[in-house]
């Protein structure tokens, strides 16, 4: 999907008149941040041992009492478990529904929710790839994912919506949830994975409400956006024809955002299977499960099949429901009888529900109640051959560039290694002092006391080393993908051709799970930090440079056009409109290529890219509750100090772009990116 | 005077933190920029009084910002006044409670807008049944009334188009058509032309002239065009910089403009294109005549006659009676543009 908010903001009019207190302005922050090293310097290189939050031992005591009074407390057999067993029994239903349905059943209604929506090719899309799942042979495991999701969408939409709704009509409801999801949004999931696991248990409730959770943000956000987005011209004539608050609801608003709002329920979707594979990790069954118990094995083809099986299903489940249905011309004749009309209204759901109930019986008469196993392909051993030749050829001897391994190697060497010794060297205050410099430069004191703040709390988390491990391979990550993403981004802003060769292959990456580009990762780079750089710049490459083509694209065409005129060459045209005009944009691809590189630190310790990553992974896996915590909040100060800084440079440049409603700012990011 | 259709009385419109406080203070009076550097506010709008007789097109004349759009949407409390009152017959808009405004918006005052505001997810029956759907009625009852109302404005047959397959001309047209369909007592035209091309402009000009001939509604029209202003209204207002600063006939204000800025505006309107028989006509002559007009007919339709003939032109008013006459001189000095017949005085 793409996602192409259009940009519309109002100039900023009012200039700050400026002060001769400059120098005013410099001297207090130099000052506290000389006596931050000072202190520093007097308590010591390393962080000091009385500097500790005991997260660990007071999380794993809290997960002590919760397994010792789970079956006691009220909170646990009046709140919490009715929760979790309506939501098991929930997916339990729908699945034997699904299975009632018998497979040729599950396609038919494919096909018939496709062609609702999007006409003959989105219901032809749509069955032939999600028969894909089951040539995979992962029919039946597709199927316990595909009730999980749709247990978590429909929940997910039904708090989503309203909320959105509420937001785009009252700005102090906004206002309110906007903090609450601009925290959500750099919230790494498994750091309420946790608290979810140690009140519902491992299982599927836990990992419904992960992923309800994890994909209310973006409906809230696009329904906002949607409601907020209808002209006021439009809802002007509604009040003048005397509509009350509701009338104007029903009758203008909500229909005129009737795509925004559709565009919401295909990403909460979207949002939902780029988790599976995390939901798996706290005790979901299905496909996730099988990637996972892939990637644990370092088994290349048994994680590539039911990989490649979600990404069928995300596919199917996108076409179906984002079709354009094909607008539908009544002829004058047609629709002055009233009768015709009426027929179809009535007559199509009816046959789409008799159809499928003949089908579903004719399946069970027939007793196809498996995907039929003649048919199915056993992937996994051709791409291991294949994994293992690529391994072989590619590694090492490749002439000139050397292959992956030293490629691998010159990374380590020249930028990992030289950058994680440097951070975790120096003496901790100085990291402290130079954080607080940075983010008091970018956004004023109090973002310097936030960044200054967050790193001594991730000293008394005590994970400080394996803190500026995470951060040394982000920074690295980002930069390899932002040198790659911006200038592909600006290419693509300018000639067509690339776009359209680009567009399809981004469109694949916004659908595809982050842990799927693990899989070629491990092919070419075996396990290590490399693979999980890699993967970080592989998976934040696509929204950087579909940010930057859209940034440049949505430069106006006048200051350009009045450019060309006066003989501007298309390089001067770049420089001295389009990027100055579309450094907000810029920016916020910044921004978001960081938010990307950082989400997928707990993908990459699947790979051993070591770091806090691996400490929160260990903590899921083997219960280590407490040090998962510490781990996972670590990361979370990460994010909120990167996230915080890069859209400070958003920020100052709106003043002179034009600013921009932070729903347009957060729609803009896109799906996957709230890991 | 009959009782008016529209009463306003003292209604101001401030922007900005406390406007309240703005309203008639000494303050209000300051040059825009050093109000706004002083208090955070603006006016857009200040001590306006009018009053539309039924049946009166009162139109309301400015430049962009001189708050003409913001004196329409005052009048229904689209836009809040800051202060003042707004009487639409016997009702008090300003001192309305919800259901009191809303019965009016719904049944008393439509309003046609200079975007159209069409919805483009409705068909054109849809669109226009739009007031009548808000007023619950019911839908085959609403259509029906919409059908009707489809083929006063011309576009029988069209109703299940979508109002993106139509150009702009037609598109006003359902605005129009839509306004008249609640059977309101007042129509308020906010700039309903000016997104126009001029030839189609002047077509739904006409339709305006026809329309009051049949319907006999209360019209407030805003333009910023000076001949669309004159050739509707029946009463102009001219405003500038959120002020009336001047109000009266198109010959009023062709004839004596109030002050430079409104002489600078109405220099180059041909006098005898606005200028009736009537302000300049002499008492009924005896003697032979070129030919009678009616009073109310203006200079420009005299010129044939005193063109032809050297003998004066009777004028008559409704019942026959011949109640004066112009001669070859007084036509002449009209079209010269000097003020030598007593202007506006009848």
């Amino acid at each position: 999907m793409v996602i192409a908010a259009p940009i519309t903001g109002i100039a900023e009019t009012a200039t700050s008149p400026i002060t001769d207190k400059r120098w005013h302005r410099l001297v207090v922050p130099g000052v506290v941040i000389i006596a931050i090293i000072a202190v520093g310097y007097a308590i010591g290189h390393e962080v000091p041992t009385w500097l500790d939050a005991h997260v660990k031992a007071k999380v794993d005591q809290a997960y002590q009492w919760t397994v010792l009074h789970g079956d006691t407390n009220w909170l646990f057999t009046d709140v919490f478990d009715p929760i979790g067993h309506a939501i098991s029994w929930s997916t339990d239903h729908l699945l034997s529904l699904l299975r009632t349905l018998r497979w040729p059943g599950v396609l038919v209604l494919t096909a018939l929710i496709g062609y609702r929506t999007g006409g003959q090719r989105a219901a032809l899309t749509g069955v032939i790839v999600l028969s894909g799942c089951g040539l995979l042979g992962f029919w039946d495991h597709t199927m316990i994912t595909l009730s999980l999701m749709l247990v978590s969408v429909v929940i997910a939409l039904a708090v989503g919506i309203p909320l959105g709704i509420w937001a785009g009509l009252s700005d102090r409801a906004e206002k309110v949830m906007r903090g609450i999801l601009d925290t959500a949004q750099v919230m790494p999931l498994y750091v309420y994975i946790l608290p979810l696991v140690v009140v519902f248990g491992i299982g599927a409730p836990a990992a419904v409400i992960a992923t309800i959770i994890y994909a209310v943000p973006p409906a809230v956000r696009i329904t906002s956006l949607g409601i907020r987005g209808v002209a006021g011209t439009s809802t002007e004539v509604g009040s003048s024809f005397g509509c009350t608050g509701p009338q104007l609801l029903l009758k203008i608003r909500l229909p005129l955002a009737r795509r925004a709002v559709l565009l919401g329920v295909n990403q909460v979707i979207m949002m939902a299977f780029g988790i599976v594979v995390y939901a798996s990790l706290i005790g979901a069954a299905g496909l996730g499960n099988d990637v996972l118990t892939g990637l644990q094995k370092v088994d290349v083809g048994r994680a590539f099949a039911p990989g490649l099986a979600i990404v069928f299903a995300a596919i199917a489940i996108d076409r179906i429901t984002t079709g354009q249905r094909p607008q539908r011309i009544v002829s004058d004749t047609v629709a002055s009888r009233p009768g015709a009309l009426l027929g179809r209204r009535f007559m199509m759901p009816l046959l789409a529900v008799g159809s499928l109930i003949a089908v579903a019986v004719v399946a069970k008469l027939l007793k196809a109640d498996h995907f039929p196993s003649s048919l199915t392909v056993d992937v996994s051993k051709p791409v291991n051959d294949a994994a293992d030749w690529v391994g072989r050829h590619f590694r090492k001897g490749v002439p000139i560039v050397g292959g992956t391994e030293s490629f691998s190697d010159f990374v380590v060497i020249n930028f990992l290694t030289p950058a994680r010794d440097l951070l975790q060297h120096a003496a901790w205050y100085i990291i402290v002092a130079a954080v607080a410099a940075i983010g008091w430069a970018s956004g004023g004191w109090r973002l310097g006391l936030v960044c200054g703040a967050s790193f001594v709390g991730i000293g008394a988390l005590r994970v400080w080393d394996l803190a500026m491990d995470t951060l040394s391979q982000v920074l690295v990550a980002v930069v390899i993908s932002l040198l790659v993403a911006i200038p592909l981004g600006i290419w693509a802003a300018r000639s067509i051709t690339v776009e359209r060769i680009l567009r399809p292959l981004l469109d694949v990456a916004q659908v595809m799970p982050a842990f799927v580009y693990l899989v070629p990762v491990i092919f070419l780079f075996n396990v290590g930090r490399v693979p999980g750089v890699v993967a970080s710049v592989i998976y934040a490459i696509p929204p950087g440079i579909r940010l930057t083509t859209l940034g440049l694209r949505q430069v106006p065409e006048a200051p350009r056009e009045a450019a060309i005129s006066f003989g501007a060459t298309p390089r001067q045209e770049l420089l001295k409109v389009q990027l100055p005009l579309a450094t907000r944009a810029m920016m916020l691809a910044v921004n978001q290529t960081i938010i990307m590189c950082l989400s997928i630190v707990v993908v990459a310790a699947l790979i051993g890219a070591g770091g806090l990553g691996l400490e929160t992974v260990y903590g899921l896996t083997k219960k280590q509750i407490g040090q998962g915590t510490a781990g996972g909040l670590a990361i979370v100060l990460l994010a909120i100090v990167l996230d915080r800084i890069t859209q400070a440079w958003g920020s100052r440049s709106n003043r002179r772009a034009g600013a921009q409603t932070w729903a347009q700012r957060r729609f803009s990011r896109g799906p996957g990116l709230t890991l | 005077m009959a009782e008016a259709s529209i009463s306003v009385r003292g209604l101001w419109k401030v922007y900005g933190p406390r406007a309240g406080r703005i309203v008639g203070s000494p303050d209000a009076d300051l040059p825009r920029a050093m109000l706004e550097a002083k208090t955070g506010c603006v006016v857009a709008m200040r001590d306006i009084n009018l009053d539309v007789a039924p049946g009166e097109v009162f139109v309301v004349m400015g430049l962009s910002g001189s708050g003409k759009s913001t004196l329409v949407r005052c009048l229904t409390r689209l836009i809040e006044p800051t202060a003042g009152t707004v009487m639409i017959g016997d009702t008090d808009v300003t001192a309305a409670n919800r259901d009191e405004l809303l019965d009016v918006r719904r049944h008393r005052v439509s309003m046609v807008f200079q975007h159209f505001g069409l919805l483009p997810h409705r068909t054109l029956i849809d669109n226009i049944a739009f007031g009548l759907e808000v007023q619950k009625m019911a839908k085959d009852k609403r259509r029906a009334k919409a059908e009707q109302i489809l083929e006063l404005v011309g576009l029988a047959g069209l109703g299940q188009r979508k109002p993106d397959q139509l150009s702009g001309g037609m598109q006003q047209r359902v605005g129009l058509a839509r306004a008249l369909a609640t059977d309101p007592e007042i129509m308020l035209f906010d700039e309903p032309f000016s997104a126009l091309d001029p030839l189609i402009r002047r077509d739904m000009q006409d339709e305006i002239v026809r329309l009051r001939r049949e319907v006999k509604k209360t019209m407030v029209f805003i333009t910023h065009d000076l001949s669309e202003a004159l050739r509707l209204g029946d009463r102009i207002a001219i405003m500038r910089d959120g002020r009336f600063v001047q109000v009266g006939t198109p010959e009023e204000v062709v004839g004596a403009p109030a002050d430079d800025y409104v002489a600078n505006f109405v220099r180059d309107v041909p006098r005898s294109h606005v200028v009736a028989v009537d302000s300049v006509m002499a008492p009924p002559a005896s003697g032979g005549s070129s030919g009678t007009v009616p009073l109310g007919t203006k200079i420009r339709d005299v010129v044939p006659y005193v063109a032809a003939s050297e003998l004066p032109v009777r004028v008559v008013d409704a019942s026959g009676t011949v109640v004066g006459s112009i001669d070859r001189v007084a036509v002449l000095s009209v079209i010269a543009g000097e003020d030598l017949a007593p202007v506006a005085g009848g």
